[in-house]
Order: structure tokens, then sequence, then C-alpha cells
């Protein structure tokens, strides 16, 4: 543990947060010191973003104490943590791309020059262009129209924001998940500027390998728990990796066999410019393929090629050994391709329209008389059929889906994918914001499914899922597929090698 | 009590009934007081449905647009009444077609005047309000210009005017009041069709998953274009057919038709919101509408008879004002409170 | 602030003053203009061009309302409405008390600006869609334009305004002051929209009202002042209308005009969407649609065909910007 004479900025103490039944953070201990990069890690779910927003004032803790520069603080709302000096900077910038970087920097505090109140446009770009120097960008961006850069340029507008009100504490939630290896290096060079002029940096990151080049200081959560703060010097990538995943206990999974079908989906040198590059996949009938990277590697992009959604730009896609060229989802569809988006909300759901309509969507030819009149009953039928089989639970089918819990209404956008025995199933991130049980239940069926022949590609960034339900797991580092590993892989192993620290 | 308010703010097929009963009992109270000029029975509730023929029929061409989403709408209905009017004054009036063939023609115009809305919204992306303002002007222009300025009517348009007539019903047709013909020629199958095509077909379906959530449609593989654009085909279509009814109804051709004053446009939209449709899209059903019609219908006829003169048409744009604002608000309401209206 | 950085700051602190779509707005109209004067000699005089300026005026000036409105991400179908109340209004003054000019106009503006703030309530706080409580409200404001009329029109009103008018004292050094208070108006929102904070919170507020809010922009109370803004404008250009007339005022006054600012609006390259727009833009888009109208009743041609050509400039306009913001995104 780090031990220093030094008061932190900002230390959280003995913090504890639930949401209804489920404990977000536990007793969390956190502090930063000025000047340092902090980073904080763990897996999806281990209460990282829960920390957070506590700090930014998103959420406030149920117990537990903060204090900043050793004085006791209350932060209720994000007012009050900009008073204190914290600013966050989330992955989603959120600005106006009509307005330019300097508006977008001053918005709802310009400076003023006395004459009519008008906005001072003068100071207000003067403290833009040192703002823009200190962070690399030419002086010209100060101008421009935030709607024309680039989705990295957008994030250090985003800090440059951050920094405008004097930030003490400045923190980065997954600042490196959207950005090339080169941008990284920009936004490193950032960081130490900052941290040199004495800001406290807090650094999310999946990416374990580039701690070692920016983090001062790594604090390791899982379960809703800190495990403990270290020097970054003291780790290695492996013993990160082993500190978040605990002492996992071999899952007591069943063992499947698995026949030696002939492969069902191939994806041979696949590649879409600027997303991904030289992808090779094979999915066997009866088989489940887990693609695993982290947010940014490029896994989500592979799932919206093979679905048609997007179109590759290199290699190609064979069903059964034959070629195709997959124009749309709806000839994916034809092609016995299913695919459950990773996004349930936006992607996934008809909010306000029943569990019958959300199932039928798609499949409306087959659950037709003449391909025009919908037959009600073999709606309603296949509906209760697949409530059923997935155990959703409900009154009847013609609960609105937008009232359901995240698993009942995840089983629900499942069940639509389940309607046509599909030849390939493809699932990007099948249990994200699921309840354990029902993830459980949703990892039983897709080895049903396996096992009734269906070939299975499960897209995640979820390790233990990855490693609970795969038969194989490719790992996907950097927009193209690096290693496979076999079921009985170690967590460890494999977050190395898709954090990219391989000793 | 709580279930019955609950009920009623989240049910607006119940609201609109309620007050549907509350406008007539008021009149029937009003009339039996003596204060109207002239009474307030089931025979003028019959009568006065004439008005009700264009007024629903356009509320349910909008209840379509409107449902495909991404900020539907047809402010160009009248100006396709108007275009599609002229078609039908040529083709019948001055060609001397005969009748279905005509009225065929016309419908047909209707739908391709909806079709360049539609292609211009779904395929072109334009916003839809800008898309249909535009073609409101075209067509509103072309439907003057056309012949130059003068209305068509010749002996077959006048002759027309039977279809505004009141018919006894068959069969119990003694025992209520008689019925103005439109209601069955046009309406009526108009309200069967578009609660057939929303309710019980595939394409409804399509058009309401693209109007809660396109994007998630898309990724359901369903065909998000073709359906939005056919939304506004249909919305001409019925345009189209409105189109005739009007002729009918003023024995004439009329260049200006459905743009004169305050236009159909305004009151099927207002129509269409009153009867529940979420302008977000998604939301509505052909129920709403017709009940809606059927207050605002019946409320202006009561409001001719307690006023003299011109001051009847204006309470009924207090009327309609109101009423809208009213439903508006309690909308707001309700997403508010119970998270929003089923129908 | 260092020195150096001082030295460094670039010329420009903005982004350029006038966008493309201005630029190609004045083309058009000296297009449109250079054939006029070809085809027909005697539109190239005094005579013709300023009762354009005059009928541009009004439409243009309720069009800096409706920029502001739209740029917000609302709309205002009422204005139609509202312009008659406040015709009505001012006209009935004019004719049963005699008043002077500053009282009538007043009056006019007043009027507009509570019609304004009734929408303005009902949009900033009764979360509900603009549109649907401005056709709301456009009923109402035609009720009560029907109610003052009472029956049939208003006749005989005195010529007190026709310092707004077509005639001799209407204008100024051959300008009419209708045109010139629009521009001075135009002017000072372009300047407000521009250079204040106030008026940046606007395109904040239509490009994303929830991170405007969160950014600490007062969305309700700016919002409410969008649509008080274009009440008081529409009083003014109530007092223009008149002023445009005969001595007689009928029931159509108003009527259909909400499309026709609503489309100089959108010929001008306001984004309907809210975020972007240009008061300048609506200025030139109202001068391209009189121009027209105005050229197509020189020709001898049907006055009517104009609205065929304002449909297709619409068409033009927003689907010129459609291609370029597809362009913006695909680069």
């Amino acid at each position: 543990m780090t031990d220093t004479d030094e008061t932190p900025r900002l230390r959280l103490t003995a913090v504890s947060k639930r949401f209804g039944a489920v404990r977000a953070i536990q007793h969390a201990d956190f502090a930063v010191r000025a000047g340092k990069v902090h980073a904080l890690v763990g897996e999806n779910g281990a209460g990282k973003s829960t920390m957070i927003k506590i700090v930014a004032g998103a959420e406030t803790a149920d117990t537990g104490e903060i204090e900043f520069d050793g004085v006791p603080a209350r932060i209720a709302s994000t007012t009050d943590a900009i008073g204190l000096g914290i600013a966050t900077v989330y992955q989603e910038p959120q600005l106006f791309p009509e307005l330019t970087v300097a508006e977008n920097i001053f918005l709802g505090r310009e400076l003023r020059s006395p004459l009519l109140k008008k906005v001072d446009w003068a100071a207000q770009n003067a403290k833009v262009v040192e703002l823009l120097e200190l962070l690399g960008l030419p002086e010209r961006y100060a101008t421009a129209e935030v709607g024309t850069l680039s989705v990295a340029e957008q994030q250090q507008v985003s800090i440059a924001k951050a920094l405008a009100s004097d930030a003490k504490v400045l923190i980065l939630d997954e600042p490196s998940a959207i950005l090339t290896d080169a941008e990284i290096e920009v936004l490193f060079g950032v960081i130490r500027r900052l941290t040199a002029a004495g800001v406290a940096v807090i650094y999310i990151s999946h990416r374990l390998d580039e701690l070692f080049r920016i983090a001062d200081e790594v604090t390791v959560m899982r379960d809703g728990r800190t495990i403990g703060t270290y020097p970054i010097e003291d780790l290695s990538v492996r013993q990160i990796a082993h500190l978040m995943v605990g002492e996992a206990l071999s899952d007591a999974r069943p063992h499947r066999r698995v026949p030696e079908g002939p492969a069902v989906l191939e994806l041979r040198g696949l590649g879409r410019a600027g997303k991904f590059r030289d992808v090779d996949v094979t999915v066997r009938k009866g088989e489940i393929v887990a693609l695993y990277g982290l947010v940014g590697s490029g896994v989500s992009e592979i799932a919206a090629c093979v679905y048609g959604i997007d179109h590759s730009t290199h290699g190609s896609i064979l069903i059964k050994s034959s070629q195709v060229n997959i124009r749309s989802p709806e000839h994916a569809q034809r092609l016995g391709i299913a695919l459950l988006p990773a996004n349930r909300k936006v992607e996934g759901m008809f909010g306000f329209q029943s569990i019958a309509f959300n199932i039928s969507a798609g499949h409306l030819r087959r659950m037709s008389r003449f391909g025009t009149f919908i037959d009600r009953a073999a709606e309603r039928g296949k509906a209760l059929e697949l409530i059923k089989r997935l155990a959703v639970k409900t009154p009847h089918e013609r609960q609105a889906i937008s009232a359901m819990s995240g698993g009942n209404a995840q089983k629900v956008v499942l069940a639509r994918q389940l309607v046509e025995r599909p030849k390939v199933l493809v699932l990007a991130e099948p249990t994200q914001g699921v309840d354990v049980g029902a993830k459980e239940e949703i990892h039983r069926l897709i080895t049903e499914l396996a096992e009734e022949g269906t070939a299975v590609l499960v897209v995640t960034s979820d390790l233990p899922e990855a490693l609970r339900i795969a038969d194989r797991i490719q790992v996907v580092r950097g927009g193209t597929t690096t290693d496979e590993f076999g079921p009985d892989a170690s967590q460890v192993d494999l977050l190395a090698a898709a954090a990219g620290g391989r000793e | 009590m709580s279930r019955a308010v609950r009920i009623l703010l989240t049910q607006r097929i119940a609201l609109l009934a309620l007050l549907i009963v509350v406008v007539v009992v008021t009149f029937f109270i009003n009339d039996a007081g003596g204060y109207l000029t002239a009474p307030y029975d089931f025979d003028y509730m019959s009568a006065s449905l004439i008005s009700a023929v264009p007024l629903a029929m356009l509320g349910l061409a909008e209840l379509l647009v409107i449902l495909s989403g991404r900020g539907g709408i047809d402010l160009s209905v009248g100006a396709v009444v108007s275009l599609a009017g002229m078609v039908f004054g040529f083709t019948y009036g001055e060609w001397g077609w005969p009748l279905w063939p005509a009225i065929l023609a016309t419908a047909g115009f209707g739908a391709l005047c909806g079709a360049v809305n539609g292609f211009l919204v779904s395929y072109i992306g334009f916003p839809a309000l800008i898309a249909t303002l535009a073609t409101f002007y075209a067509y509103k222009s072309l439907a003057i210009v056309i012949n130059d300025q003068q209305p068509i009517s010749t002996k077959p348009i006048q002759e027309l005017f039977s279809l505004s007539k009141s018919v006894e019903l068959p069969l119990f047709g003694r025992y209520v009041p008689d019925v103005p013909l439109g209601i069955f020629t046009f309406l009526l199958p108009t309200v069967v069709a578009v609660w057939l095509l929303l309710a019980r077909t595939t394409y409804g379906r399509r058009l309401y998953a693209i109007g809660t959530n396109d994007v998630a449609a898309r990724w359901a593989g369903l065909p998000v274009k073709d359906t939005r654009f056919k939304a506004y085909v249909y919305a001409g279509l019925i345009s189209g057919l409105v189109a005739v009814v009007t002729v009918g109804q003023f024995a004439s051709a009329r260049p200006d038709a459905g743009v004169s004053g305050n236009g159909m446009a305004l009151p099927a939209i207002t129509i269409a919101v009153l009867g529940g449709v979420a302008i977000t899209g998604g939301i509505g059903r052909v129920a709403g509408v017709v009940l809606a019609t059927l207050l605002i219908v019946w409320l202006n006829a009561g409001i001719l008879l307690a006023f003299v003169g011109n001051e009847g048409s204006q309470y009924q744009l207090l009327a309609l004002g109101a009423v809208l604002v009213f439903a508006a608000l309690l909308n707001g309401l309700t997403n508010r409170r119970y998270g929003g209206t089923t129908s | 602030m260092t020195a150096v950085a001082e030295a460094k700051i670039t010329k420009r602190v903005l982004p350029p003053p006038v966008t493309g779509q201005e630029f190609v707005l004045v083309g058009v109209i000296a297009v449109v203009w250079a054939a006029l004067a070809v085809s027909t000699p005697a539109f190239m005089t005094a005579g013709s061009i300023q009762p354009l300026l005059v009928a541009t005026a009004p439409i243009a000036l309720v069009g800096v309302g409706m920029t502001i409105v739209i740029i917000t991400g609302g709309i205002d179908v009422s204005v139609g409405g509202a312009i008659m109340v406040c015709s009505v209004l001012t006209a009935k003054a004019l004719v049963g008390s005699e008043v002077g000019l500053g009282v009538a106009a007043l009056l006019s503006v007043l009027a507009g600006g509570l019609l304004g703030l009734v929408n303005g309530v009902l949009i900033a706080y009764g979360r509900v869609h603009a549109i649907i409580i401005t056709f709301g409200t456009a009923n109402l404001f035609m009720f009560l334009g029907l109610r003052i009329f009472g029956s049939g029109t208003v006749n005989g009103i005195p010529g007190t305004l026709a310092f707004f008018g077509r005639g001799p004292d209407g204008r100024t050094l051959g300008v009419p002051h209708a045109f010139l208070i629009t521009l001075i108006i135009t002017a000072a929102a372009w300047w407000y929209l521009r250079h204040t904070a106030g008026g940046r919170h606007f395109f904040a507020i239509g490009g994303d009202a929830q991170a405007a809010r969160l950014a600490g922009v007062r969305v309700q109370r700016r919002t409410l002042l969008a649509y008080v803004v274009t009440g008081l404008l529409v009083g003014l250009a109530s007092c223009f209308v008149i002023a445009q007339g005969t001595s007689t005022l009928d029931q159509s006054v108003g009527s259909g005009k909400e499309l026709a600012v609503i489309a100089a609006v959108v010929i001008g390259g306001t984004s309907i969407m809210g975020g972007r727009g240009s008061v300048l833009g609506t200025l030139l888009g109202a001068l391209l649609v009189q121009s027209v109208a105005s050229g197509v009743t020189q020709l001898g041609w049907r006055s009517q065909l104009s609205d065929l050509f304002v449909g297709v400039f619409i068409i033009v306009a927003v689907g010129a910007d459609l291609l370029r913001a597809r362009a913006r995104r695909n680069r």
C-alpha cells in the first residue's frame, strides 16, 4: 500500500452505495494526490463507474466520508463537485457541434465585456488558445465548429472545457477507448503537462498496458470493493489482472462435448477501413465461439459487419463454405443469421410496444396470412412459447417491454432472434445490464441452442462470460484477432492478452 | 376514484368518450331549456356528420404519417385535396370519364402527390415539416394555375351533390335518423381500411415499429424507408378521396377547396393530436381519431345553434383551440405522472 | 496570459459572419432581379422596388422572431392568428379613438407580446411540443381576432400609420421606413445572436436542451423569451400590414402568414431541427420570395404561380443543406 505524509487532494473513506438490492460499492477507500495520475481499474461491474459518479456528484454515497484537501466535503450534486474543482470527461463528449470550440468551452459562463454585455471573444479566445497550446492543438481550432472535429479532438475539447474551470481533480473515464495509438500518445502528453501543473488525475482504463506509461498509482476494484492501492512500479500486467479477477474459482461449468461439425460461419481476413482488419474467425455447427475484446477494440464493429449493418471493405464472409456479400440485416436474416444487438434500448427494444410485438417484429411474414394479414393466433402462440422457453417473467404477452426489468427485456429481444431457428446466432454483449439470475438463464439458453446445432458467436467484453460459455475464445485487440484460447484458459491469461501485456 | 382518473388520463379513448357524452348532454339540456336557435336532437346530430367525412379522413391521413415517426407530419393534405379535386373536375366534369375511373384516377393522383412527399422525407431525408410545406405551396399553386383560377362545375359535377344527401338506413332505418350518404360511401370504408391496415396487417406492424424506434427497426431487418414512404403515399391517397367528397359537397371543383381560410391540414392535425396520436410517432389509433372527430363535429354543431350568425363559427375556433391545448397539456401531465398515454 | 500567446491570437475570433447559404441567396436574388430587369424594364424603377421592399418587411420582421424560435428547436404556427389580433385591435383603436402613431404602434406591440407570452409560458413550462401548442393557440388567436372584428370588416381606417406605408409619407430618401426598420431590427438581432451570451444560448438550446441546462443555460427562460420576442415583432409587423392596406381591414388578414414566414426562414438556411440559423438569411429569404412574387405579376403570369417557386426554393435550399451535411459527415 502507498504511504505518504502528504494530505491527498481528494480522499474517499469507507464509501458505500446501493441501488435497490444491488450493492454497487461497499466500504471503498480511495485517495488521489495532487500532480499524480491515479488509475482505477476493475472488471465490468466492479463498481468503477459508481465510484466516479460519486466523486463527480452524479450520485450521492449512502455512507462514508469525502475529504478535499483534508477538509470534510459534501458532494450532493454536480454543481458541488464543480465548485470543488472536480471536472469529469465522460466517454461521450457532451458538446454542441454547431458551436465553436471556444463557445463550447465557455458555454454558460461566458466572459463578457462591460459594453452591452457582449461576449468578450478576444479574452475567451486568448484563454482557449492557451488551453489548446497546453493540449497540443493548433490555435485555429478555437474558432472551428466542434462538429467539424474528429472524435479524438472533441475529447480533447472536453478536457479543455474541464480545465477552463481550473480543475484541481480531473476524471478521465476510459479516454483511450475511442482513440488510435497516435492519439493516445497525444493524450498522455496532455496528462503529463497537467500533472506537472499540479492537477490530480483519476484515470479509468481497461487497457492495462498503458497504465505503465501514464499512471503513478493503481487502485484495483473487484465486486464493489477496493482491493488495494499500489505504486505502479510494484505491479505487472499479470499481477493487475490477477488482482482484478481475484482467486477465481474455476467455474463449475459442465464440459460440453463439441462435435467436430462443419464450419457454418467463417470470417477470412475481414476488415473495414479505420475500424478493424485481418479478422479470422470460424464457428462450427453447434459451437460457441467468443470474440473477447475491450471496449474500443473493434469487436462490436465486427458484429455489425456480419449482420449487414455496416459493410466490410476487405476479406470475405462465408456461410456454409460459400462466400456471401451481406447487404442488409434483412439479407443477413434470409441467410440464417440472427443478431442480438449490444445496445438494448436503442437497437433492440420497441419501447412502449408489447412483448408479442417485440418478438414478432422482423418475422412478420412468417406470422401472416398471404404475407399481408397478421396471423394473431400464430403470433400469440410463438410469443407464449418463447416467453415460456426463456422464462420471461410477465403476466401476459401484451405487457409493454418498457415496463420490464433489464433482464426480462433482454430475454424478449433475444426471443426475437429465435423465432426462426437461426443457423448462426451472433450475440453482442448478451448480458449487459442484466441481473445475475437472468444472466445465468441466458447463458444456459445459449448453451442449449448450441447443443441443438446453432453456430453461436458471442461478442463480449465480459471476461467471465467468455470463459463460462465459449468453447473457444478469440481475443481481439487493436482491431484484429490475436490469440486463441480454449475453455480451460485462465482469466489472467485472457485479460493479459486483451489488455496488451504479454510477458 | 383515483383509478377512474388514471384511466381517463391514460386511456385517450375513455376520455374522448366521456367528453362526447358531456358535450351531447350539455346541448340536450340547453335544447330542452330553449336556449338554442334550433333543436339539437339525433336528426341534427346525424345531419351534422357530413362535416365529419373530410375531417376524419384527413385525420386518418395524418395518423398514418405522424405514426411513422421522425417528426412525421403532412402540411400538404389540403393542397392535395385542391389539386386532386381539379383532376377529378377535369376527368369527370370535363372529359366525361365514367364516375369510377374518375375516382380511381383522382385517388391515384393523390397517392402520387403523397409519393413526392414520401420520397423527399424517407429517401432524401427532408424533415417532414419542410418537405410538406414546400409541396403545400407547389400543389396549391398548381391547383389554381391549372385551370386559370376557374372552378369546374359542369353538369355531371353538380349532380354529384347527391353524395352529401342524407339517406335512410336499410332494415332499421325507420327507427334511427337519416345519415349522410358520404359516411357510407367514403368515411366508413376509409375507417375500416385504415383500421385493418394498422391493426391487422404486417404493414401496420412495421409502421408502428419504425415510429416507435427506427434504429431498432433497422436492426430487426425491417424496411424502414419503404415503410415510411408508403405512409405518405397512403395519406395522399386518402386526400385524393377527400377531394372527390369535397367536389361533391360544393357541387364544384374549386381550385382553393383545401386551402381556403385555415385550410384542411391544420384541423386534420388537430384532430389527430386530440385523438391521442403522439407527435413523436409510434402511438395512435383509428378509434381515437374517429372519436376526436365526433367530439369536434358535435361540439361545433351545438355551438352553431347556441350563437346567432357568424358568432357560432367563431366560437368553433375557440372550442377547437381550447380542446387542443387542453389535450396537449394533459399529455404532458400524463407523461410525467403515469409514463405516457397508451392510445 | 503570456505576451507570446497574445501575439499569436488569430485575427479571426469567430467563424465567418456570413455562411454559404447567404451568399447563394444574394446570388439568386441578383439573378432574379437581373432577369426581371431585362424582361420588364419597369422592374428596375423606384416605383417597382419600393413596394417590393415594403411588402417584404412584415414577413422578414416576423421572420426574425421565427428564426430565433426555430433556432431553439421550436416553431410558432400561431403568428398568422396573432397578426390578425394585433391588426384588428390596432385598426379599431385607430378608427374608434383616433390614437396617434406612437400609441397605436405601442398597443399593437404590447398585444403581440402578450400573445407571445401565452405561447412561451405554455411551451416552456407545459413541456408540450411547440407545434401542438401553437396549432392550438392559432385557433384561439383567430377566435379572439374574429371576436374583435365583430361582423364584417373594419372600415375607414385613418392614415395614421402612413409612416410605415407605401405612400410618400412612408419613405425617407426613397427608402421605405418599414423596410428600414426591419433592416435595423434584423441587424440588431443578428448582432445579439452572434455576440452575446444570451444569443449564443439560443443555439445551445436548439443543439441539446438537456446538455445546455447542465452547462448552466436557463433553458425555460430563454425559450419563453424567444416566443415573447416573436410576439412583439408580430405586433410591429401588424402595423406595417395595416399601413400597406387600404382603409379597410378584412377578416382574411394574417391568414397563411405563418407558412410564408416559415418558408422565408427555411429558405434563409435556418435548420428546422434547431441549433443553426441566421436572421440575415431570413431577410434574404423573404426578399427572394417577394421578388419572385413581384416578378411573376410583372411578367403577367398568374400571381399564384409564385407559390410554386416558393415550394421549389424550399426544396432546393434545404436539399442543398442536406447534401452539405451528408458531405461533412462522410469527410
